[in-house]
């Protein structure tokens, strides 16, 4: 009798810890969440039971690349708890794309790689190459389906097109996500597969060749496959954790069919080009961890960390901070943001082969994403809730700007003749972006 | 000292008259101490204490943003109102929707009621008033008119993955059983970023406290439920909060049975030997207000309930 009484106490004090813990979740969710704002009540039309996310970003690199990109997400809702989304993506890129040779003393020429005499370009001394043609648009068309297969368990499977003049890719994927723990501690895994199909202008150049002989095949492929294992967690009302662990290997031809290598004399001339050659394998770890934590109803606060490593040789760490300070009637925000990167080279990354040097490694490429880099990202977002739109609870229309800037850490020794030239420009960009979701 | 007013403590049925808040706020001195900001919402008194060495202007200030939380959430989940969220989910019954994240926030804890409670708590149980008028008459229902009512009635029946909600036909949702104790918590939020001297908040009789104030701890009232209704206790309260369940007033006697209104939404009919009221003291309003409704729905084995679970309470048969 004794025991039976201490278990049904046991259980109630237990149910008691639940019944806490559901009004903290309750509560939790509205001070982690500050204000929810009003909402509009539904007047059919269109766009109900549809959520649409387009944004239009214009990125400028200072003297090189710029960039328009518009971008829409739309999410449809099923009966059964079913989801479905769209994103698609489309990309204009035009302008001067570094080429991989070095900077010079001496003016250096280039064919263009579809070999049109019309597109060869010159590029002046102590200037560093760049291919001024530079264009590419790219569509990407993205979506996923996202099925409840009971309370806690959800699956879902997505697939990823993106199609540009010389670059076919097929991405899918697969995950399922478990709650458990009350639903705070969500675990994850997923994976996919991707598929690229590289067809370049005037052909594949054979890796390592000699940039004057031209030597090119058809059509080039390359694949790989992913990973990921991911748990979210609950901590406390005002804390929440992501860590991810994930895994890719990629097999085929992993060469930028645009980039070339200069070769050097011992006295710093250019005595010619090769193009670039990377091993046809390369498998890369990364654990991602991110913090979101809200401090009181109108400051929110997170912070992720991303570590990386690949058999390249390749490691890289990010931390990015943001702050989110709402305005006292919550209808308004701005969010500043810090980025800060840093990356090693990969072991056959070399900035310029020297003639008169023995390889040790049939490997090597100039591509200054390779090398060994650090990047600070500053962005400042803000943005403005508005009346919702179709039965939407509210719209929100916002304006984000980027500056990024790329410092090189490249430490190989120059031939004296090189030196006082800017061989390792650094990288300043802009992004503007207006967000419109609604 | 304050002795807090219970004297209109509402069941959250009532109000069906007042579809526009009154927005309309005042300020009135209590004893020698304290200042109340006072207002109507959710079809009770409600008010703000705060030491009487506050300026007045800050006071309405402070009143005016506890005030409009108040409405705010009202306005929001209110039954009544033909442009708050739970008349868009009645609307949109046999449809998929997808709510905001606060409603989402609100029936993830209906879902967790629900579950602990083993089906007692449940958030759909509103239609059985369409059967049950507690007006103090003799007019019970027919067991086929409750019975008609019971498919309408279970919160298994309705398909949620937040934030997605499908309501199937004929059913409601109601939060009015937790929105008054959830208004509480969110005003005394939003009170508490922006108020350092203590403060009291109460919906009525649904408070919330931060700490005491400098003469002493407040002093609550609960009323005795029955014809002479006058404050039988005083309880002294540092910080904290306390929610009341139950009303006197609402019952039905037919045949020397009395049919109090609390139902049971797994067989539609009242909980005999329910209390009349029970009052509970928890760290939140929400969290105290669950418990005394749960209290309120074991019945006969409500005392042991409230013992069981190690609460503080006042109960009374």
């Amino acid at each position: 009798m004794q025991l039976r009484f201490e278990t049904r106490r046991a259980k109630a004090a237990d149910t008691r810890r639940q019944l806490m813990a559901a009004s903290c979740a309750l509560l939790g969710a509205a001070a982690a969440r500050g204000e929810e704002a009003r909402m509009a009540p539904a007047d059919s039309g269109l766009l109900e039971d549809w959520s649409v996310d387009s944004a239009l970003a214009y990125y400028h690199e200072d003297g090189r690349i710029q960039a328009i990109e518009p971008v829409v997400n739309i999410a449809k809702l099923f009966a059964d708890g079913q989801a479905l989304n769209f994103n698609v993506t489309f990309d204009s890129l035009t302008g001067s794309s570094p080429n991989g040779a070095l900077t010079s003393r001496s003016a250096q020429t280039f064919a263009s790689p579809s070999g049109k005499s019309s597109h060869a370009y010159t590029t002046a001394p102590g200037q560093l190459p760049v291919d001024p043609h530079y264009q590419d648009d790219r569509i990407a068309v993205a979506g996923t389906w996202a099925l409840p297969l009971t309370r806690v368990d959800q699956l879902s499977v997505g697939a990823k097109l993106s199609d540009e003049h010389d670059f076919f890719s097929v991405t899918v994927d697969a995950s399922i996500a478990h709650d458990f723990n009350e639903k705070n501690t969500t675990l994850s895994f997923g994976i996919s597969e991707e598929f690229d199909s590289l067809q370049p202008i005037g052909g594949a150049p054979v890796a390592g060749s000699d940039y004057a002989l031209f030597e090119k095949t058809g059509h080039k492929s390359k694949n790989g496959v992913g990973a990921l294992l991911g748990v979210t967690q609950v901590v406390t009302r005002n804390w929440l954790f992501e860590f991810n662990l994930s895994v890719d290997r990629f097999k085929g031809y992993l060469n930028d069919p645009y980039k070339i290598t200069s070769i050097i004399d011992s006295a710093g001339n250019t005595t010619g080009y090769e193009f670039e050659s990377r091993p046809d394998q390369r498998t890369r770890k990364s654990a991602y961890w991110e913090n979101r934590v809200a401090l009181g109803r109108q400051i929110s606060t997170g912070l992720a960390l991303r570590y990386m490593r690949d058999d390249w040789g390749v490691r890289s760490d990010t931390a990015q901070l943001h702050l989110r300070w709402s305005f006292s009637n919550l209808d308004r925000y701005v969010e500043p943001t810090f980025r800060w990167y840093r990356q090693t080279a990969a072991n056959f990354y070399t900035p310029f082969i020297l003639s008169t040097e023995t390889r040790n490694t049939p490997y090597e490429a100039s591509d200054s994403r390779l090398g060994a880099f650090h990047a600070l990202t500053y962005g400042l977002k803000y943005a403005q809730k508005l009346p919702g739109l179709g039965g939407r609870e509210e719209s929100e229309l916002s304006l984000r700007v980027e500056y990024y800037q790329q410092t090189f850490d490249e430490r190989t020794a120059t031939p004296a003749a090189l030196q006082g030239l800017d061989l390792y420009p650094g990288l300043k960009a802009v992004l503007v972006q207006v967000g419109w979701r609604f | 000292m304050a002795v807090l007013d219970h004297e209109r403590q509402r069941d959250k049925v009532a109000g069906e008259a007042s579809n526009a808040p009154d927005e309309a706020l005042s300020v009135e001195a209590r004893g020698e101490n304290l200042l109340a900001i006072c207002f109507t919402a959710m079809a009770s008194p409600c008010e703000v204490l705060l030491p009487s060495t506050t300026a007045p202007a800050a006071a309405l200030e402070l009143g005016a943003v506890v005030a409009q939380e108040a409405w705010r959430v009202e306005k929001k989940f209110s039954r009544y109102r033909s442009d708050s969220v739970t008349a868009w989910i009645h609307e949109n019954r046999g449809t998929a929707i997808e709510v905001d994240r606060e409603t989402a926030s609100l029936i993830d804890f209906a879902c967790r009621c629900f579950e602990l409670s083993g089906g007692l708590f449940d958030v759909t149980s509103g239609v059985l008033r369409y059967a049950w008028k507690f007006d103090g008459s003799d007019r019970i229902p027919e067991p086929a008119a409750v019975e008609r009512l019971l498919p309408r009635v279970g919160f298994k029946k309705l398909q949620w993955r937040s934030p997605r909600l499908l309501l199937p036909d004929g059913m409601e949702l109601d939060f009015g059983g937790i929105g008054k104790e959830y208004a509480v918590d969110r005003a005394y939020d939003s009170l508490a970023v922006r108020c350092s001297d203590p403060f009291l908040i109460n919906f009525g009789g649904d408070l919330r406290a931060n700490r005491p104030p400098p003469h002493g701890p407040w002093q609550v009232g609960i009323e005795r439920p029955d014809t002479d209704r006058r404050a039988t206790m005083i309880l002294d309260l540092q910080h904290g909060a306390l929610a009341t369940s139950g009303d006197s007033r609402r019952f039905l006697l037919k045949d020397g049975v009395r049919y109090g209104h609390i139902l049971d939404p797994r067989t539609g009919w009242p909980i005999p030997d329910s209390p009349r009221s029970v009052t509970v003291a928890a760290s939140s309003c929400t969290e105290a207000g669950l418990l005394s409704t749960l209290a309120l729905l074991q019945g006969a084995r409500a005392r042991e309930f409230l013992e069981e679970h190690g609460v503080r309470y006042w109960l009374l048969q």
